[in-house]
């Protein structure tokens, strides 16, 4: 690793501040070695806990390549022994931490970021004591689709995995033998492969609404794949980043201006190409009603939608469940029409309902047939700010 | 913050999901399980509802599970000659083997297999995989798949975007069907080599319906696939292949005799199955398990131990899939083995599982080779309900696992709405055996005179009941 003496930050040497970016990594060289990009972000979660910055930490607890189960830690090992970056395991943490008075901090993908946000403004979350660490995230794949990618487009063996990572537009997989094998995500996609179709039209992919950004876009030179590009986007960031800077669990430099400008131009070129697949994705339709009859009369009313959805916080008695019955024939029954309603102005497009639909609805698509106009007529996106949820305000013309 | 990788106990599909316990029991989606990639129907949703805590008990008096298991080791000593051992599944494979020692002068695994050709033993107990329905060019259905067995229909909506066709033999239309049939007019059931055709076989089936499914598959050189509706079924049944058995309509008509006094229920609850009139003939009521049911409330000694999520050891679902639990509990053979005055240790029941499946270790993306072998020629006489009305229960989790649904109502089609002027937001009277019930009602694709239900109203006399039915 290049460590030049001169650039290095250490324990209290700096003060960091809102707007600063920074590159990094971890000074243990276990956590560097297991954790992605130089383990910041790992090393970074376990200092908060050390130093009791916070109670408890959000970490994904591996099972194997394809599979881990979040779970809240206060214990330190288990977060320097969490699983790094897995781009196979499409979980949402906002849900987990709701309603749980935590002082927490937790690494968050761009949709993780923008439910915690939500649940903050329903007070499911108390955002002033939770440290949310975003993700740069260009998507993630469905476990069981990516097994199956892995036999069908790379012919290797879902058990030979070893590693993962997406650069420069390809997906690759590296094996135990040491080898790696690379193809591009567009062809992926073109057979019906690779990310999830809610990750394709996502256009947050440097989730600057977190209190810390961070990911490997930007850095470049020997530092590449071995450190993390850090921006800071708020004070909690600044004190999250500069309490694993003292405890001695990080060092980070300034990064050059290449880095950054390179950072930059993917983050446009991922906007862009979140853009295209949005325009792919919802072209407009006739007989809009038929279409959603007929896409929601398989729904066997399990409620999963509802339960995993990081922006819903009503709880078990919700206007869309008090106002369904099962024993009701309508032929669009009032519990998606009541989260149609619900969601239009909050739905973030995560992708979690359609994850979790037993009969595969592609709800999210559904969801977002309803929330694209309302949200673009509204100049609202939720999950980006504090900004209260329009329809949290609108009030009746008497 | 404890997290278990676990297996759904609905029913024998095998989803894969995560229960998390921290001071409350919460549920997460386990993707990337093969059976389910993380999808979970109602009951599963419902899982945090069914895992109630309960403790061992004797004579309604708290005590230790060891305690407990050694009452029932004494009660079980003093029946001797009329003690009946009854295991649905529900546990894992290295249980019901040490069961099977326990209970070798009278097991009941709940299916009636004795009214059944014997060559139709390993058809019944082991399904086919599920890509096999995707792959299927004509799928014939003798279930309710959205409210049986849910996670089948995205299967079935796969093969059918694939360009399957779906022909449903059930009382109602299904949405998912391309061809419904009534079961009263199965011999406009055309099926070919090609066909598949999916049942279901579980304690209360009918045999003459079971033979009859068995012997429209056979002669058309049809697949068939008898789905379950209890956890590790096939791991019970496949494990208890040479076991001496008696069937659950025996076991029944051995309590009304008064020919088994004491019944030991593994990981079952006898009061979703045998009427409590039944039940209540019996001198001890022995239930080792680790939820609080319906049942357990009615037992004479409930041997309480970790629910099935904290259990170590393995299950077998529909398809035959090997799936290990992620817990590390042991305390049910443990429980077992003080009852059968041994010690059971895991390991050696392990490997013997993995022998009878012919494995080397537990992989749940990999299907054991199992034989079904072709069974012979099968004479059948289902007969359709001779009564006007019927009111049909459609066995579901719900019902299997005595858990409450928000479905306290019944299914009718428009005619007989407007036949017996019924008022749209009111109820419809059904009246059985000279009992009423006032029930609300959902107007659907039925069958004329026939009622649906997902529901026990208390009324039923098995799964077809003949009513009246008024405003």
């Amino acid at each position: 690793m290049s460590q030049d003496s001169q650039t290095i930050k250490t324990a209290h040497q700096i003060v960091m501040q809102k707007g600063e970016m920074y590159v990094g990594w971890s000074t243990k060289e276990d956590v560097r070695k297991r954790g992605g990009s130089g383990g910041l972000v790992t090393s970074m979660l376990a200092a908060a806990l050390e130093k009791k910055l916070v109670d408890a930490v959000v970490v994904l607890k591996k099972m194997n390549e394809f599979e881990a189960v979040p779970i809240i830690t206060s214990d330190v090992n288990e977060v320097l022994n969490s699983a790094g970056s897995l781009h196979s395991v499409p979980s949402n943490f906002a849900k987990l931490i709701a309603n749980r008075n935590l002082k927490v901090a937790l690494p968050a993908k761009g949709c993780d970021v923008r439910g915690i946000i939500e649940q903050g403004k329903r007070n499911a979350i108390n955002l002033d004591n939770t440290f949310i660490v975003g993700l740069n995230c260009g998507g993630s794949m469905h476990p069981v689709v990516t097994r199956e990618m892995l036999e069908v487009m790379y012919k290797i063996k879902p058990e030979d995995v070893h590693g993962e990572e997406i650069e420069k537009g390809k997906l690759i997989f590296e094996t135990k033998d040491g080898k790696e094998h690379a193809i591009t995500i567009d062809e992926l996609e073109e057979k019906g492969y690779g990310r999830r179709e809610s990750c394709r039209y996502c256009t947050i992919k440097i989730p600057n609404n977190a209190d810390i950004a961070c990911g490997n876009w930007g850095v470049t030179g020997d530092l590449a794949g071995k450190a993390t590009f850090v921006e800071i986007t708020s004070e909690k960031g600044a004190k999250l980043l500069q309490n694993a800077i003292d405890a001695g669990y990080i060092q980070v430099q300034k990064p050059d201006e290449k880095g950054v400008a390179a950072r930059s131009k993917i983050k446009g070129v991922m906007e862009g190409l979140g853009k295209k697949w949005k325009d792919k994705v919802f072209v407009p339709m006739d007989n809009r009603l038929e279409y959603f009859r007929k896409e929601l009369e398989n729904c066997i009313d399990c409620g999963a939608c509802k339960a995993v959805c990081p922006t819903c916080s009503c709880g078990d008695v919700s206007k869309c469940t008090e106002f369904h019955f099962r024993g009701d024939a309508y032929r669009m029954s009032m519990y998606h029409l009541v989260r149609f309603l619900h969601l239009a102005d909050s739905c973030i497009g995560c992708g979690q309902c359609a994850d979790v639909c037993p009969v595969d609805i592609p709800l999210t698509r559904l969801y977002r047939r309803f929330a694209n106009p309302v949200q673009e007529q509204l100049k609202y996106e939720p999950g980006m700010d504090m900004r209260k949820p329009p329809f949290f305000e609108a009030k009746l013309e008497v | 913050m404890n997290a278990y990788s676990t297996i759904c106990p609905g029913c024998n599909f095998g989803c894969g999901l995560y229960i998390r316990e921290n001071g409350t029991i919460d549920l997460d989606f386990r993707k990337s399980s093969p059976a389910n990639a993380g999808k979970l129907c109602r009951f599963g949703m419902s899982l945090p509802r069914l895992y109630k805590p309960v403790k061992s008990m004797v004579e309604g008096k708290e005590t230790t599970p060891e305690e407990a298991a050694k009452e029932a080791a004494r009660r079980i000593s003093a029946s001797k000659g009329s003690v009946a051992f009854l295991s649905l599944g529900n546990t894992t494979c290295e249980e019901v083997l040490a069961f099977q020692k326990l209970a070798v002068p009278y097991l009941c695994t709940g299916a009636n297999f004795d009214a059944l050709p014997k060559d139709v033993y390993l058809t019944l107990s082991v399904g086919i995989p599920y890509t096999e329905i995707e792959a299927a060019k004509h799928i014939v259905l003798f279930i309710d798949p959205y409210e049986q067995y849910p996670l089948t229909v995205r299967r079935l909506l796969s093969a059918k975007k694939k360009g399957a066709k779906i022909t449903s033999v059930w009382w109602k239309d299904l949405p998912l069907a391309d061809e419904n049939i009534r079961p009263a007019d199965i011999s406009k059931l055309q099926l070919t080599k090609d066909s598949l055709v999916i049942s279901d076989f579980h304690p209360l089936s009918d045999a003459e319906q079971v033979k009859s499914v068995l012997s429209l598959a056979k002669n058309a050189g049809a697949k068939v696939t008898f789905l379950k509706p209890f956890a590790n079924s096939t791991g019970a049944y496949v494990l208890s292949k040479d076991a001496k058995q008696k069937s659950f309509a025996q076991l029944v008509e051995d309590i009304n005799k008064g020919t088994v006094k004491t019944l030991f229920c593994l990981e079952s609850d006898p009061s979703t199955l045998i009427p409590s009139e039944t039940l209540s003939k019996l001198t001890n009521l022995i239930i080792q398990t680790g939820h609080a049911s319906a049942g357990t409330a009615k037992a004479n000694v409930v041997i309480a131990h970790e629910p099935l999520y904290r259990k170590k050891g393995t299950l077998i679902n529909n398809e035959g899939r090997g799936q290990a639990l992620g817990g590390a509990g042991t305390n049910g053979l443990e429980a077992l083995g003080i009852i059968a005055g041994t010690k059971f240790e895991f390991d050696s029941l392990h490997d013997a599982v993995k022998k009878a499946l012919g494995i080397q270790a537990v992989d749940e993306f990999l299907i054991p080779k199992y034989d079904r072998p072709a069974y012979g020629a099968i004479q059948a006489a289902a007969k359709p309900p001779e009564a006007k009305t019927t009111l049909v229960s459609v066995y579901n989790p719900f019902m299997w696992f005595g858990l409450p649904d928000d479905n306290d109502f019944v299914e009718l089609n428009l005619n007989t709405v407007r036949a017996l002027k019924l008022l749209k937001g009111g109820t419809l009277k059904i009246k059985s055996n000279g009992s009423t019930i006032e029930k609300k009602f959902k107007v659907a694709p039925v069958q004329d005179n026939i009622l649906l239900t997902g529901n026990r109203f208390g009324i039923e006399k098995g799964s077809i009941t003949p009513v009246e039915i008024s405003r």
